[in-house]
């Protein structure tokens, strides 16, 4: 498979979960990305971690939780809840997640107003985090238009 | 060739004399019907550079955040758990002495209509003022340990943001998201708050979820304290190596390490500055060597000036405006670019005027030129504001407030030819930095000063705001203030009056939305923002009360409540500020810390305090008003009934809703109904009594004050807030400042005595309160009499404003502030359709002044919505357009 095919394969994968199961597409996403194929696919995308030790739970309105861990330049992923996390971020659906991770059109305030997204413990992460995705959805081409 | 040096008129006894003992020395030689200076224009280069500013876009700079990130990367600070003022001279010391001395800006860039990114816009740099806040012709400073990371995830994409985009290169974005950003993750004044809040082992809290909501709060010190005037008048009168001299000597007498420390942290600072000045004088006599002609002697003069000041006192009007402005720089470089102010400058130079046009070196047209040119080069620095507070804040700039004209230490008329220069200088920049502002005092100031700057109002459309010169003086003094204190006020960021160079008030450190306490007397307790959750106590359903009394004291439990927690917060952000960000730069350039051998951020300052903002105060007036009335006066509203209306926006209660907006039906504040005025007045009597007497970080014996100024949070809360018992429907805007809600007040005499009816003791710092009046240019129809038409308007304007300061006798104050939109509803739609056509186009928002093409649109409607008034009827004016 050449390059621009598995980097369309990715895009689609995590295309197919933008709407209904945003976190699951784009961890996934992120996984492949900071991952040995990633290396080739997206030169420097794993230089966004290099040197970073995060932990970020993120719980759903229906209760299901899922923790992105950063730790020595690699990210894993787990499903279930963390307690010693550093950023935890509730949201209700996965449309509300995505558009406060992701909205170009200010449409931040709007995910406040709906009181859609909380972020509890270190903020900062969360900007972070916000920037990684933003890079990943970039680089793959997605949410551009 | 060198600067020619002459003596200072501030050094020795002219300098006691002249700042000291207060200045005795204003002049007016101008004609009193020549004090427009309509005669001077602005002059090729001006032109140009303005032209210049007005298309170049936002450059975000990463010079100040890298450099102070290395330094304190090479000096282990990241793990420290406290910062002291001599770490953060040092610090300052090296970006001043390591930045680029930039003499030339020779290139911006600039958005094109419909296409991503940006391109190379040429610039024709000729300000005889070298250096500037960023590396950048218009650069957002980064400021890592407030709020910069908030930009993280837009470093690729800021260039096409749908409103105020930034330019920042590829290579940029990536030294802030491998370097510099990730430094400061665990160590920014927000994130350290945090930290204290939660305590150890927790990571959430119920005070942060309240501020989190952004509904009912917000405190400001993640991203600043600034909100303050520096003293320039030693860097003037004795120079920044006079300042180090006081210091040496303080230092040797000085009793601990602790001590010594703080005074070597001001030498360090003040020496910054000095190094940085002859950077900019080496430059500049390098770029001489390959100049023509004019540019090279102005790079030579340059060159002479910066190797002089502000090292050294100030002996020309050029070099007193040099030292400001690079004191300035540096005070920008410790202090985040917000509300920062510069005080009162016709004040502070006219000593330096009026020795140069008397001695022939200068006169009001080079005056009027080099004005321009400083308030160019104030603007040359916006907030890094990220995509999403664009609607809370957007549009603004950083609010550097300028203060002209009032009364003197002695309470007599200061107004002088500087004053005159200055106006002139501002009405043909129309510029949104810096926020100009005028004092007037209703028995000292003359008639010619006040119809001047109502004449500057028409022509620039939104500024000057005025400020009433015997209302303010008289609650500062009860705030404890010296009657000389008092009367040496400057303006602070949006309209906050601040005793100058010696108050370190922080007046924009709280955001306080008024409206959230009265849902929660509605709610029991409880926001529809945030469902369920029990937020304020219970002060009982709103249905059992039998009286009017019983549920504006649910409401007053529910607001002092809310104002507790917001201080709460305040406060310990106060503290990590204390531990974190102290000031030298700024305490160096303040009346108190040199004597005390205290930071500012420790209560050095000779005055102390916080300022709050009131979000919603008209509003929430009006609600209580309602239920007073409608509910328990003539009872023809039940409670069900309300909530209801109020649970489904008024739908099918739409009969309700324009009665409770109709001022002929329900008391509406700012019609002179005694009923929705008390209610107002009580309000501010409540809130001063809280804020009053809450606890201050700063140590014993400081309190809060209270201001009504909303920048642009009216709309941005209003979006948060669902219906009002006032009729307001769900989302509508709050309306600003002090000011009336829009549409309900149709007559301009009954506004403007309502307004002044607050009892001005009440609000210590300060109000907005905007009036919109019809152009001139509206009422001419086929050019006839147009300018018999204008003279009239002004001389109404001068009424409008002199009746609204003179209070009615009984006690009253008068007015506290004004401030203007002279624009009409077609123009403004035109703006909206047309934005191009409006590059320039200025607007009052709530203190501050904007271009309205900035605006989101809902801050935009917000404006265009405000009642006009037709000056000549004094009746609200309405558009079917």
């Amino acid at each position: 498979m050449t390059s621009a095919n598995q980097l369309n394969e990715i895009r689609k994968r995590i295309e197919a979960k933008f709407t209904d199961a945003f976190l699951d597409g784009l961890m996934e996403g992120m996984d492949i990305a900071f991952g040995p194929v990633g290396n080739v696919l997206l030169p420097g995308f794993k230089d966004n971690i290099k040197g970073y030790d995060a932990k970020y739970l993120f719980t759903a309105g229906n209760g299901v939780s899922s923790s992105a861990i950063f730790k020595d330049g690699k990210m894993s992923t787990n499903s279930g809840a963390i307690k010693d996390w550093d950023t935890r971020v509730s949201f209700s659906t996965p449309a509300a997640l995505r558009d406060f991770l992701l909205s170009k059109d200010q449409d931040i305030l709007n995910s406040i107003l709906k009181n859609e997204v909380a972020v509890d413990g270190n903020l900062a992460m969360i900007y972070r985090f916000g920037f990684i995705s933003r890079d990943l959805m970039g680089r793959l081409g997605i949410g551009q238009g | 060739m060198g600067a020619r040096r002459f003596a200072s008129p501030y050094v020795g006894g002219f300098f006691e004399k002249t700042f000291r003992k207060g200045i005795a020395m204003a002049k007016i030689t101008f004609p009193k019907t020549g004090l427009s200076l309509d005669h001077i224009k602005i002059n090729g280069d001006v032109e140009q550079m303005k032209i210049d500013y007005f298309a170049a876009s936002p450059e975000v700079d990463i010079e100040r955040a890298e450099l102070l990130t290395d330094y304190f990367l090479a000096n282990g600070l990241f793990r420290r758990d406290r910062i002291t003022a001599l770490d953060a001279a040092k610090a300052y010391r090296h970006i001043l002495k390591n930045r680029k001395p930039v003499v030339r800006h020779t290139f911006g860039y600039k958005k094109i209509k419909g296409q991503k990114g940006m391109v190379r816009l040429d610039l024709r740099d000729k300000s005889p003022f070298a250096g500037s806040t960023t590396s950048k012709s218009k650069g957002v400073i980064l400021y890592p340990e407030w709020l910069a990371l908030t930009l993280w995830p837009e470093l690729h994409t800021m260039e096409n943001r749908a409103a105020n985009p930034f330019q920042l290169s590829g290579e940029d974005a990536d030294t802030l998201n491998s370097k510099v950003f990730p430094a400061w993750i665990n160590f920014n004044i927000m994130d350290l708050t945090r930290n204290k809040v939660y305590g150890a082992g927790e990571k959430s809290s119920p005070l942060l979820k309240l501020h989190d909501y952004l509904v009912f709060f917000l405190v400001s010190k993640f991203q600043c304290i600034s909100h303050t005037i520096p003293d320039f008048k030693k860097a003037l009168g004795v120079g920044l190596r006079g300042v180090i001299d006081e210091a040496k000597t303080k230092q040797a007498k000085a009793g601990g390490e602790e001590q010594k420390d703080f005074y070597q942290a001001m030498i360090e600072g003040m020496t910054g500055i000095i190094e940085y000045s002859h950077s900019l004088a080496d430059e500049a006599a390098r770029l001489a060597i390959n100049a023509h002609d004019s540019e090279k002697d102005e790079l030579s003069e340059i060159a002479g000036i910066y190797r002089n000041v502000p090292e050294n006192p100030a002996t020309t009007f050029r070099e007193g405006l040099t030292t400001i402005w690079l004191c300035w720089i540096a005070c920008h470089l410790e202090n985040s670019n917000t509300g920062l102010s510069l005080g009162r400058l016709d004040q502070l130079l006219y000593p330096l005027y009026r020795d140069d046009v008397d001695a022939g070196r200068l006169t009001p047209e080079k005056a009027v030129e080099l004005v321009c040119h400083l308030w160019l080069k104030i603007g040359d620095h916006v907030p890094s504001i990220p995509e999403s507070g664009e609607q809370l804040f957007g549009g603004t700039g950083s609010n550097q407030a300028i203060t002209l004209g009032g009364v003197d230490e002695n309470g007599e008329d200061a107004v002088n030819d500087l004053t005159y220069v200055m106006l002139r200088a501002t009405e043909l920049m129309m510029l949104r930095d810096p926020n100009l502002n005028c004092r007037y005092h209703p028995e000292k100031s003359s008639r010619e000063y006040l119809e001047r700057i109502c004449e500057v109002n028409v022509n620039t459309r939104a500024t000057p705001a005025m400020h009433n010169d015997r209302a303010i003086i008289d609650a500062m003094m009860k705030k404890g203030e010296s009657e000389k204190q008092a009367r040496d006020y400057g303006v602070v960021g949006c309209v906050e009056p601040t005793s100058a160079g010696r108050g370190y008030m922080a007046t924009g450190a709280i955001l306080l939305n008024l409206a959230s306490a009265l849902e929660m007397t509605l709610f029991n307790g409880r926001h529809r923002h945030t469902g369920d959750a029990q937020i304020g106590p219970k002060t009982g359903d709103p249905a059992k009360f039998t009286s009017y009394l019983q549920f504006r004291s649910a409401f007053e439990t529910q607001a002092r409540w809310l104002m507790k927690q917001a201080v709460t917060l305040n406060n310990i952000a106060g503290g990590i500020h204390q531990k974190y960000h102290p000031t030298p730069i700024l305490s160096t350039l303040f009346e108190g810390p040199m004597e005390k051998g205290v930071d500012l951020v420790f209560a050095g300052a000779e005055r102390n305090s916080s300022g709050v903002a009131i979000i919603g105060f008209a509003d929430t007036a009006d609600c209580l008003s309602a239920v007073e009335k409608k509910v328990y006066g003539d009872q023809s509203l039940t409670w069900d009934d309300l909530m209801d209306a109020l649970e489904k926006n008024y739908k099918g209660y739409e009969a309700l809703q324009t009665e409770l907006r109709n001022p002929a039906k329900t008391p509406k504040y700012g019609n002179e109904d005694s009923l929705a005025d008390q209610n107002a007045a009580f309000i501010a009597e409540m809130l001063d009594d809280e804020f009053g007497k809450s606890p201050h970080y700063r140590g014993a014996g400081i309190h809060y004050r209270v201001g009504y100024w909303t920048m642009t949070s009216h709309a941005g809360y209003g979006r948060l807030t669902k219906a009002l018992p006032n009729g307001r429907g769900d989302r509508e805007n709050f309306t600003s400042g002090i000011t009336p809600v829009s549409g309900e007040t149709p007559g301009l005499t009954k506004t403007l005595n309502s307004v002044a009816s607050v009892p001005s003791r009440f609000l210590s710092s300060g109000v907005a309160f905007n009036i919109k009046y019809t152009p001139y240019q509206s009422m001419v129809v086929d050019g006839e009499n147009e300018e018999a038409i204008r003279a009239k308007m002004i001389k109404s304007f001068a009424d409008s404003v002199a009746g609204y300061f003179q209070g009615d006798g009984n006690g009253s104050k008068g007015g506290v502030e004004i401030q203007f939109n002279i624009t009409d509803e077609k123009i403004f739609r035109d703006a909206q359709n047309n934005p191009d056509k409006y590059v320039d186009l200025l607007v009052r928002v709530s203190g501050y002044t904007a271009y309205f093409i900035d605006l989101n649109p809902q801050m935009q409607n917000e404006i265009i919505e405000r009642t006009e008034y037709d000056l000549f009827t004094c009746k609200a004016v309405t558009y079917n357009l």
